[in-house]
C-alpha cells in the first residue's frame, strides 16, 4: 500500500503541471552494456491449465525490446504431489502437461537452462472472490475501474490486479497493480485502479481479473511496478532490480496464484 | 557531566586569580535607528595594547583590560564606526549605538582585520549578511536565506529551485536548523520550492559547516543559525512587499520606547486565488498555498535583565476540490530570558516548544482517511557566557529536550476501504552538556576548544522489537511508561585553531565530531512532507561524524577582497538507508525497513568575496567527493551518494549602477547528480523492466544558469520609502535536467528511450516593496 507515495506523486506532478513552465525532451544517454541475463516468468493458478513458464534473455537498453528465448531449457513444476516436465511448444515458452493447481498447495519451479539450475516456490493462496466491478470518474474525465470484494480478516492477503480491453491486456504492461491488506485487513475494499487507463472507453468490454498472490510474489511485483512505467522518476526512492523468489540469479518470478474476474460491457 | 562541570568551575577559579588589576567594560551594542542589537559587531580598545572582542547573540560585549586611557571603538559591516576615549579605573558599562549609515570610505576602514574572516570566524563558519541575501536574485523574486546559502562553498541545492541542502556531503536531515534557538524541522514550503524563513523578520544567519561551537549538537553536517529581528524600539515601522505569487507585511515598533518592542511578519502565496478564475475545473477546483507568520517581542526589564518571547507558525495547504488534502506546517516558540549576572557573566535561559505535523484527508465517493503525524519538542536550554579576561572567554551549560513522535494516525469511517490505526506514541529524552573556551594565546594564536556530552534516552510505554537479518520481528518485549529502553551516551570533542601569518592572511584547522539521534525516513529522492522523522532506538544506533579540516585565509587589496581555501574530511558512521521497496508509511515495523552503513566525504572549497563598494559578490567552487558504503547495496562496495557532486560553481555579482538602480545576477554550474540509471532491459509480463548494474553509477548532464535581478529605488523621503525589483530566473533558458525517466517509445513501442524533464525557464518576477 503506498498511499503517502501516490498521494505526494498526483500532488506533485499537478503542481508541476499547473505551476511551472516545464519541458521534456528526449536525450541521448550513454548506457554501459551489460551480460544477457536470464529472465525466468512463471504462473500455475487454480484455473484450468496447461500453465505457462517463459524463459528468456534480457537486452541492452538501445536494442529492440524483444527478449530473445531460451530454448531447450529443461523445465518442472511439482507439487501436490505430481511432477509436471513442460514442453517447448513454442522458443523459449514452456506449458505444464498435467500438473492442476489447488488453492493451499505449495509449488516448485525447477529450470536447467544453458547448464545452470534455477528453482523457486510458491504457495497457492486461498481465493477471494471479487464481488463486483464499479468505475470511477477521475480528473480530466478519465474513467478507472472500481474492484469491490471483501477481504478475509486476521489473514494477511496480498492482490494482484490485471486489466483487459476487448480480451486484450493493456498495452505495454499496464493495468496491472498489486495491493496488500496491511492497513485493511477484513474490510469490505474498493480499490481504485489507478494506472493508465486509456484503453477504457465507451463501447469495449473491460475484464479485471484478481490474482490472489504470496507474499513473496507481491514483494517482487511491487518493487518492479516501483521502478517501471511512472515510477522511477522524482519521487521514486533510488531504482534496484526487485527481489526475485527464483534463486540461482535469474530475474523474473514464479507464482502460484488464484485466479477470480469480471467483465462488464461499457455503455 | 560532574566532571565536566568540576573541570569549567575549576578553571574559572583560576581565571579569576589571574584577573586582578584590572577592569571591566562591557554593554550592548545596537543599532541607532531600530534599536535592533548587533550580533558579531567589532569592539576594540586601543591604547597600551590591544583588546578586541566580538559582540556575542545578544548584542553583549565584556572586555577586560589593565587600567589604563584606551580608545574604544566599535564597528560592524555597513556601520559607522563609533569611537571615543575612556579611562578604565573601574568597572563601566557601557552601551554602544552604531549609525547605520556608513560611507564607502569608512566601510573599507571597518573592514580592515578585526572585521574580517581571517581571524574572527570558526573554520567553516560563514556568517551572510541580510543586504547580500535582499540582493541575490532567486526564483519567484522572493529573497531566500536557504536558496542564498547554497551559492556557498560545500553547500549544495536538493534540486532546481530547492530550499533543500547538502553541507559537506551530509544528508539532507543532517542540517540543524534553528530559529531563535528553535529546531524548524521542515523547512521548506510548497514542496521545497520557498523556504519557512520569511526574509523579512530575519536579523542574522551564520552556518557552522560541521565545526559548530559545542553549544550546538544533534546534526552532523551543518548548524543554521537564524536569529530573528527584535522590532524597532524608537517607532513603529510597517514595511512589505507585493510579488506575483506570494505578499508580505512587517509591522514593527516599541512597546515602551527604548525598552522594549515587537515584530510581526507575515506573508501568504496567492497563486490559487488565480486558479479559482480558472474555467479549467481541473485548475480551479485545486488548494495551493502556505503562509507564514513571524512574531517576536522583547522587554528590557532592567540594564541587566531582558526577556524575549518570539514564534513561528506557517502552514502549506494543497488539495484538490473535497477529494484530497493535505496540510502541514512548523510552530515554534521560544522564551528567553537574558540575565547579566556580572560583566563578565551573560546568561541566556531559553523554554523552547516545536511541533512539525502534517495530516492529510481523503474523500473519495467510495473510501476514506485522515492521516496525522507529527513531531513535538519540548526543551530547556541555559547558555552562560564567561568572559574571563581578554585572553579567555568560557562558555557552558546544558539542555534538555522531550521528544514526542506520533508516526501516525489512521482515521477512517465503517465504509472506508482502510482500517482505522493508531501507530503508538513514542518518547526519547535528549540532553547534553556542554563546555568551551575561546583563548588567545600571545598575538597570533586563537585556539577554540570544547566538549559535549549528549544523551539520548528512548523511553516506553510501548513495544520494542528486533529483527533478524531479513527483517522478520524477532523478539517483543513491552515496556512501561518511563521506562529507559536504550541509552545513548556520546562524548563529542570539538577543537579549532587559527594561526594569524599576518595582517592579512592566517590559517585554520579543526576537528570536531558530531552525534545525531534523529534520523529522517524519506523513501524518494525528492522532499516530501510525509517523510518521517525516527529516534534512535533499540535498533537505530546514533549517527556519528569525524571531521578534520584546515583552511587559509587571505585578504587582498586593502581588505577590500577576502580569499579562503578550506579541505575537508569526514567520516561517517551509522548511515541509515532502506530495503528495497521499503514501507515506510504507518508502518509499526519501520525499523524492519532499514539497513545500515559508513560514509565518507571529502573535498575543497574555495571562496572570494568582495563586501564593499559599488561592484560586489563571491564566487565559490568546491571539488568534492561523497560516497556511501551500506550493508546489501550495491554489493557492498563504496558507490557515490546520490548528493555526490564533483565540481560546483557559483558567481555571484552586485552592482550598484547609480543611485537608483542595483543589479545584480547570480551564475551556477555543477556536475550532475550521482544517479542510478539502466544497464539493460527484459520483458515480464508484456512490460518492459530495466536491469540495474552498479548504485548511483551514472551522472546526470551538468546544470548551469544565469539569473539576472534590476532593483529601482523610489524617491526616499523621511515617511516612504518604495523599490521595484525585477528579475529573470534562467535567463538563457537552459533546460537543466530535473529528472530523467526511461520508457518505451511512445511512437515505437518495441524501443526504448531517455526522457529528461525540465522546470523553469525564464521565469519572469516583479515584486514591489515599501516600507513606512
Amino acid at each position: 500500500m503506498k498511499i503517502g507515495k501516490n498521494i505526494f506523486i498526483t500532488s506533485f506532478i499537478f503542481l508541476l503541471s499547473i505551476l511551472i513552465f516545464g519541458c521534456k525532451k528526449v536525450i541521448d544517454v550513454k548506457l554501459n552494456n551489460t551480460g544477457a541475463q536470464t529472465i525466468i516468468t512463471g504462473e500455475i493458478n487454480n484455473l484450468e491449465g496447461p500453465y505457462k513458464v517463459t524463459i528468456s534473455k534480457s537486452v541492452n537498453f538501445t536494442a529492440d525490446n524483444s527478449s530473445p528465448p531460451v530454448v531447450g531449457a529443461l523445465v518442472i513444476i511439482s507439487g501436490n504431489e505430481v511432477i509436471d516436465t513442460l514442453s517447448e511448444l513454442t522458443p523459449g515458452e514452456y506449458f505444464t502437461k498435467k500438473i492442476k493447481g489447488k488453492p493451499g498447495q505449495a509449488y516448485s519451479l525447477l529450470v536447467n537452462a544453458e547448464g545452470k539450475i534455477y528453482t523457486a516456490t510458491s504457495t497457492m493462496p486461498k481465493p477471494v472472490g471479487l464481488d463486483s466491478l464499479s468505475f470511477l470518474l477521475g480528473r480530466n474525465d478519465v474513467i478507472y475501474a472500481v474492484a469491490n470484494f471483501q477481504d478475509p480478516p486476521n489473514v494477511a492477503n496480498y492482490y494482484q490486479f490485471i486489466e483487459y480491453a476487448n480480451g486484450e491486456q493493456f498495452g505495454n504492461g499496464r493495468g496491472n497493480l498489486v495491493f496488500d491488506d496491511r492497513l485493511s485487513d477484513g474490510r469490505y475494499i474498493s480499490m481504485a485502479l489507478y494506472d493508465d487507463s486509456s484503453d477504457i472507453k465507451q463501447g469495449s468490454t473491460l475484464t479485471v481479473q484478481m490474482n490472489c498472490i504470496d507474499k513473496n510474489v507481491y514483494t517482487y511485483l511491487n518493487e518492479l511496478f516501483q521502478i517501471s512505467g511512472n515510477g522511477g522518476g522524482f519521487s521514486s526512492p533510488t531504482p534496484a532490480n526487485p527481489e526475485s523468489n527464483i534463486s540461482g540469479g535469474a530475474l523474473g518470478y514464479f507464482s502460484a496464484n488464484t485466479v477470480t474476474s469480471k467483465t462488464v460491457k461499457l455503455q | 557531566m560532574k566532571k565536566a562541570f568540576l573541570l569549567s568551575i575549576s578553571l574559572i577559579a583560576t581565571l579569576f586569580s589571574l584577573a586582578q588589576h584590572k577592569f571591566t567594560i562591557s554593554g550592548t551594542i545596537r543599532d541607532q535607528k531600530t534599536g535592533e542589537t548587533l550580533i558579531g559587531a567589532t569592539i576594540v580598545l586601543s591604547g597600551n595594547g590591544n583588546y578586541s572582542v566580538v559582540s556575542n547573540g545578544y548584542g553583549f560585549y565584556s572586555i577586560t583590560a589593565p587600567e589604563n586611557s584606551y580608545l574604544l571603538s566599535a564597528g560592524f559591516s555597513g556601520y559607522q564606526i563609533d569611537s571615543s576615549t575612556i579611562s578604565l579605573s573601574n568597572d563601566i558599562t557601557k552601551n554602544i549605538d552604531l549609525n547605520p549609515e556608513a560611507t564607502r570610505l569608512q566601510e573599507v576602514v571597518i573592514s580592515a582585520k578585526e572585521q574580517n574572516d581571517i581571524t574572527k570566524t570558526l573554520p567553516g563558519m560563514q556568517r551572510i549578511s541580510m543586504s547580500e541575501i535582499k540582493n541575490v536574485p532567486v526564483i519567484f523574486g522572493e529573497k531566500d536565506i536557504l536558496k542564498t546559502i547554497q551559492l556557498l562553498p560545500g553547500i549544495k541545492t536538493a534540486g532546481e529551485g530547492s530550499s533543500g541542502f547538502f553541507v559537506r556531503g551530509g544528508g539532507a536531515d543532517q542540517n540543524l536548523i534553528l530559529l531563535d534557538e528553535a529546531t524548524v524541522y521542515n523547512a521548506s514550503h510548497l514542496l521545497g520550492f520557498f523556504s519557512t524563513f520569511n526574509s523579512d523578520a530575519i536579523k542574522d544567519v551564520t552556518i557552522y559547516k560541521g565545526d559548530m561551537p559545542a553549544q550546538y549538537g544533534g546534526r552532523l553536517s551543518s548548524l543554521l543559525d537564524i536569529k530573528m529581528k527584535d522590532g524597532n524600539d524608537k517607532n513603529y515601522k510597517v514595511s512589505g512587499g507585493i510579488g506575483l505569487i506570494s505578499s508580505r507585511l512587517n509591522v514593527e515598533g516599541p512597546i515602551v520606547k527604548n525598552k522594549g518592542s515587537f515584530i510581526i511578519s507575515a506573508r501568504r502565496t496567492y497563486a490559487d486565488l488565480f486558479l479559482k478564475l480558472s474555467h479549467d475545473s481541473d485548475v480551479n477546483q485545486s488548494i495551493i498555498y502556505f503562509y507564514d507568520l513571524n512574531a517576536k517581542a522583547n522587554y528590557q526589564i532592567n540594564q541587566n535583565n531582558r526577556v524575549y518571547l518570539s514564534g513561528y507558525f506557517g502552514k502549506d495547504v494543497l488539495g484538490y476540490g473535497h477529494q484530497f488534502g493535505i496540510q502541514w506546517g512548523n510552530s515554534t516558540a521560544t522564551l528567553r530570558w537574558n540575565h547579566i549576572f556580572s560583566n563578565k557573566l551573560f546568561s541566556n535561559t531559553s523554554f523552547i516548544y516545536s511541533d512539525y505535523n502534517y495530516n492529510v484527508s481523503i474523500n473519495h465517493t467510495t473510501n476514506d482517511l485522515a492521516i496525522v503525524s507529527r513531531i513535538k519538542d519540548l526543551s530547556l536550554k541555559e547558555d552562560l557566557q564567561y568572559f574571563a579576561g581578554n585572553k579567555h572567554k568560557i562558555n557552558f551549560g546544558f539542555n534538555l529536550t522531550r521528544h514526542t513522535f506520533t508516526p501516525g494516525n489512521f482515521k477512517t469511517s465503517a465504509t472506508s476501504s482502510y482500517n482505522s490505526l493508531i501507530l503508538p506514541n513514542k518518547y526519547a529524552f535528549d540532553g547534553a552538556v556542554y563546555v568551551s573556551e575561546e583563548w588567545s594565546l600571545g598575538n597570533n594564536l586563537k585556539i577554540n576548544s570544547g566538549l559535549r556530552l549528549s544523551s539520548f534516552d528512548m523511553v516506553g510505554p510501548g513495544d520494542f522489537f528486533t529483527y533478524d537479518s531479513r527483517g522478520n520481528v524477532q523478539t517483543i518485549k513491552t515496556y512501561s511508561s518511563g521506562q529507559i529502553v536504550t541509552s545513548y551516551l556520546n562524548l563529542q570533542p570539538r577543537f579549532a585553531a587559527t594561526y594569524q601569518l599576518n595582517d592579512f592572511s592566517s590559517i585554520k584547522a579543526s576537528y570536531s565530531r558530531n552525534a545525531q539521534n534523529l534520523h529522517l525516513l524519506s523513501n524518494s529522492t525528492g522532499s516530501n512532507p510525509t517523510d518521517l522523522w525516527i529516534p534512535s532506538s533499540n535498533n537505530v544506533k546514533p549517527e556519528i561524524a569525524d571531521q578534520v579540516s584546515a583552511g587559509y585565509y587571505r585578504n587582498f587589496s586593502n581588505n577590500q577582497y577576502a580569499f579562503s581555501a578550506e579541505i575537508y574530511f569526514k567520516n561517517l558512521q551509522h548511515q541509515i538507508d532502506y530495503k528495497n521497496g521499503a514501507e515506510l508509511v504507518a508502518n509499526q515495523l519501520v525499523e524492519s525497513q532499514l539497513v545500515y552503513g559508513k560514509g565518507r566525504a571529502y573535498g575543497i572549497e574555495f571562496y572570494v568575496t568582495k563586501k564593499v563598494g559599488k561592484l560586489s559578490g563571491w564566487i565559490s567552487y568546491t571539488l568534492s567527493r561523497t560516497e556511501r558504503k551500506i550493508n546489501g547495496i550495491n554489493n557492498n562496495f563504496w558507490y557515490p551518494a546520490t548528493q555526490d557532486q564533483t565540481h560546483n560553481l557559483a558567481v555571484v555579482v552586485i552592482y550598484q549602477l547609480s543611485k537608483k538602480w542595483t543589479i545584480s545576477s547570480d551564475f551556477v554550474f555543477n556536475t550532475g547528480n550521482a544517479v542510478t540509471w539502466p544497464s539493460g532491459k527484459y520483458d515480464v509480463d508484456g512490460r518492459t523492466v530495466f536491469y540495474y548494474t552498479e548504485r548511483n553509477g551514472y551522472r546526470m548532464p551538468p546544470n548551469n544558469r544565469l539569473d539576472l535581478s534590476a532593483t529601482l529605488e523610489g524617491k526616499k523621503t523621511k515617511k516612504f520609502e518604495s523599490s521595484w525589483t525585477f528579475s529573470v530566473y534562467n535567463v538563457y533558458g537552459r533546460e537543466n535536467p530535473y529528472f530523467i525517466q526511461f520508457q518505451d517509445d511512445p511512437q515505437n513501442p518495441e524501443t526504448t528511450q531517455a526522457v529528461q524533464y525540465s522546470l523553469f525557464r525564464w521565469v519572469p518576477s516583479i515584486t514591489y516593496n515599501f516600507k513606512f
